[in-house]
């Protein structure tokens, strides 16, 4: 029997990662929280306000992306180090078949993220429903610009929990921590800094500061570009002005963000394979 | 071409600057048209005896017209009225004349320094009803007269024009107790405009896409009611004005970079009550006022709720809503007198333990983040962030920025009933047939895949058993 293609190992390497991480209930967990929550948000959004709003979509959807930003770095991190970081023993034992390490680590990172994408098609899919019953269709582009960024953040944070794996090989409790402070750092302690430092600087510094690391942090730019894209300028008011102004323009704003998100998307994964593929196991 | 920022402050200022110097002068009056200019109905009119009642026959009619005495001209039909292209299409020169049910076209003619409009008006006690006009510099100028009424018409300005040369869509100098109810305005510079005008009444009437929907200049006494203003600079702009009192109207969607919802400034004793002021940059813009009250009225989703110079005194504003904004307050100078007293705050996110319907402790309207955004733009980008509401947790553990001390004293625990302001115009809100088979398609995507993994799993113990 000759031996499977890359391709073909990747895909079996994907779908027994999958499997694993259905079978180990954080995933069917996590559909039913992250579902459970976007019902309630897309729910609120419409029926609790009163049916009072102008910008009922918008208001709903900056809400979901708000969960979106918290929930979904989160897991990615936490279930992809607990998949990806396995004891040492089984690291040996898995690394010592005759296939490349990248080709069982890329595999997994496919399996992973397809079981993280579906648990959030779900809760995207419910929310959809409720907001799309409601809303009429011009919020359609807006959502789907949501679940794009969603699940790039799924992939990127993968990518970062596979960094963190690859580092701390036979640590899990380590990995587990490096990646829980990664997220902080992240979600909220970045942009505390960020606008610490920018009140410390002459205002001219200090929006280009602000506009730079809203792109450069991964978070950050799915943030700004998916609510850019839901309401318009009027997400930031006048700073989204600023901010049109200081990339040049809003082509040129979109393409400084999708540049980040792709380096973010590439850079880790391929961090991770090449320092798993330099370890001395 | 993407403006600077700067430029666009500039002309943001501009426009509030530019109202204070507003050249509101009128121009000469036109009388008698020329004979090859005149309308065809001319020829009726000066054959009518005062008083008498002219039908005109559905048609067109080219020329201009002028009416110099009592008289009710009935369209039936809805003849047109196509102007000659080099002055007001009607002029009414003469007191209780009545125009109702035409066309009137203005063929884009004329020059604003003579105000020519589709209805020029020199005369008390005149009505114009059911008319509809459009490619008028002004839709109707009224100059020097009492008891003026136009109602049910609607008025459509020139497409495309910049708003320096467009003229208002009705406009009135020099007038008193004049009535406005229920028309519609559409494109023009500002939808209604009132100069030295006083004891005006306007009802019921919608204005759309203009510099200012409703703009009062030295007016005094005077009152609106259950009218609507969108898409403008400004919904309504009261400037050098005393005793202005409106009720339910909405103030909506006025969204450009420096717009605003309401615009107050250099005006005393105004009184807002039940106005809708939602979706706009910035919803109420106060300067240079005295003892304006604002009271129960829903003020939501704006980037900034309150613009507040120091110059206006004596502001009490009590038992209002304030929901969704992206900030409360915004105050242009230190000294504060304003008194904020029993409104809702949405954001506010302190308890009512002792069950009174009011927060325990008063409502500070201004947080760390504020503080960062007044001195920064570019920090809203991290409005709606982690970051921000992190900071106002950490602040208000440790206060160490000595912030505004603008605060409501006792705010409400639960958003007021305030059924008399107008709901929101609630623009198509059906079911999407394609984004929910999307969202069908998703939903049944990702389960799917989970189950097919747990089938896997079924099928892997099966196998081992």
């Amino acid at each position: 029997m000759s031996a499977p293609g890359t391709l073909a190992m990747v895909r079996l390497f994907a779908r027994q990662e999958l499997v694993l991480a259905v079978r180990s209930r954080w995933t069917p967990i996590f559909a039913v929280v992250f579902a459970a929550l976007s019902l309630a948000v897309g729910f609120s959004g419409y029926i609790v306000t009163g049916g009072f709003g102008m910008q009922d979509f918008a208001r709903t959807a900056v809400s979901l992306v708000q969960l979106v930003l918290l929930l979904v770095p989160l897991t990615a991190l936490l279930i992809g180090v607990m998949a990806l970081a396995p004891e040492r023993g089984a690291a040996e034992l898995l690394f010592a078949q005759p296939v490349p390490r990248a080709t069982v680590l890329v595999g997994k990172l496919v399996g992973l993220f397809e079981a993280l994408a579906a648990a959030q098609l779900i809760g995207f899919g419910a929310a959809g429903l409720t907001v799309f019953s409601q809303a009429g269709e011009t919020g359609a582009g807006g959502f789907l610009l949501m679940v794009a960024g969603s699940l790039a953040l799924t992939a990127i944070f993968l990518g970062i929990a596979a960094l963190i794996s690859v580092g701390n090989v036979g640590r899990r409790a380590r990995a587990l921590a490096i990646a829980l402070v990664v997220w902080f750092v992240a979600v909220v302690l970045f942009d505390v800094a960020i606008l610490g430092v920018a009140t410390l600087l002459r205002s001219g510094h200090a929006s280009r500061l602000l506009v730079t690391a809203v792109i450069v942090n991964p978070v950050d730019a799915v943030r700004t570009g998916t609510l850019l894209g839901i309401e318009g300028s009027a997400a930031f008011g006048a700073a989204s002005l600023a901010f049109f102004r200081i990339t040049g323009g809003s082509t040129a704003a979109a393409a400084y963000l999708l540049v980040s998100v792709g380096a973010w998307l590439v850079v880790p994964t391929v961090l991770a394979v090449r320092r798993l593929e330099r370890a001395d196991l | 071409m993407k403006p600077s920022l700067l430029a666009v402050v500039a002309l943001g200022y501009g426009v509030v600057a530019s109202a204070q110097i507003h050249d509101g002068t009128p121009g000469l009056i036109e009388g008698r048209p020329e004979i090859r200019a005149a309308s065809p109905l001319q020829q009726l009119i000066d054959a009518s005896p005062p008083g008498g009642r002219v039908e005109v026959a559905p048609g067109t009619y080219t020329g201009d017209l002028m009416i110099d005495k009592p008289l009710r001209l009935i369209g039936r039909g809805r003849p047109r009225l196509v102007g000659s292209g080099t002055g007001s299409v009607i002029r009414v020169r003469a007191a209780d004349v009545v125009i109702d049910g035409f066309d009137i076209d203005g063929r884009r003619g004329g020059d604003l320094t003579r105000d020519t409009s589709g209805v020029h008006i020199a005369a008390d006690r005149v009505t114009v009803r059911d008319c509809r006009i459009s490619e008028a510099l002004f839709g109707i100028y009224i100059r020097d007269a009492m008891g003026v009424v136009v109602e049910r018409c609607s008025i459509r300005g020139i497409p495309g024009r910049d708003p320096g040369e467009k003229g208002s869509g009705i406009h009135a100098y020099n007038t008193s107790g004049t009535r406005f109810t229920d028309n519609e305005i559409d494109d023009v510079r500002d939808g209604l405009y009132l100069q030295n005008s006083s004891n005006g009444e306007i009802r019921g009437n919608l204005v759309r896409r203009v510099r200012y929907g409703l703009h009062y200049m030295f007016s005094d006494d005077n009152v609106f009611e259950d009218n609507t203003f969108e898409y403008g600079d400004a919904g309504t702009a009261v400037m050098y004005s005393e005793r202005i009192v409106f009720r339910r109207n909405r103030f909506v969607h006025n969204r450009g970079f420096a717009s605003v919802g309401l615009l107050l400034q250099q005006c005393d004793d105004v009184l807002a009550e039940d106005n809708l002021i939602a979706d706009n940059a910035r919803g109420i813009f106060i300067e240079g006022t005295n003892r304006t009250t604002l009271r129960r009225n829903i003020v939501a989703e704006s980037d900034v709720a309150i613009v507040q110079f120091a110059s206006a005194q004596g502001t009490r504003i009590e038992g209002n809503s304030f929901l969704g904004n992206m900030s409360p307050l915004s105050l242009v100078g230190k000294r504060v007198d304003t008194v904020f007293d029993g409104n809702y705050w949405s954001e506010n996110p302190e308890p009512d333990l002792d069950g009174d319907g009011r927060t325990d402790r008063p409502y500070r309207l201004s947080s760390v983040f504020d503080h960062f955004r007044g001195n920064l733009t570019a920090a809203d980008l991290f409005v709606d962030g982690f970051a921000a509401a992190s900071l106002g947790v950490a602040e208000q553990a440790f206060p160490i920025l000595q912030l505004t001390e603008a605060q409501d004293r006792a705010p409400l625990a639960r958003p007021p009933d305030l059924s008399a302001v107008p709901r929101p115009r609630i623009e198509a809100r059906q079911s999407a047939a394609s984004p929910m088979a999307l969202s069908a398609a998703a939903f049944a995507v990702g389960a799917s895949v989970l189950a097919r993994g747990r089938r896997a799993r079924a099928h892997k113990r099966g196998g081992g058993a």
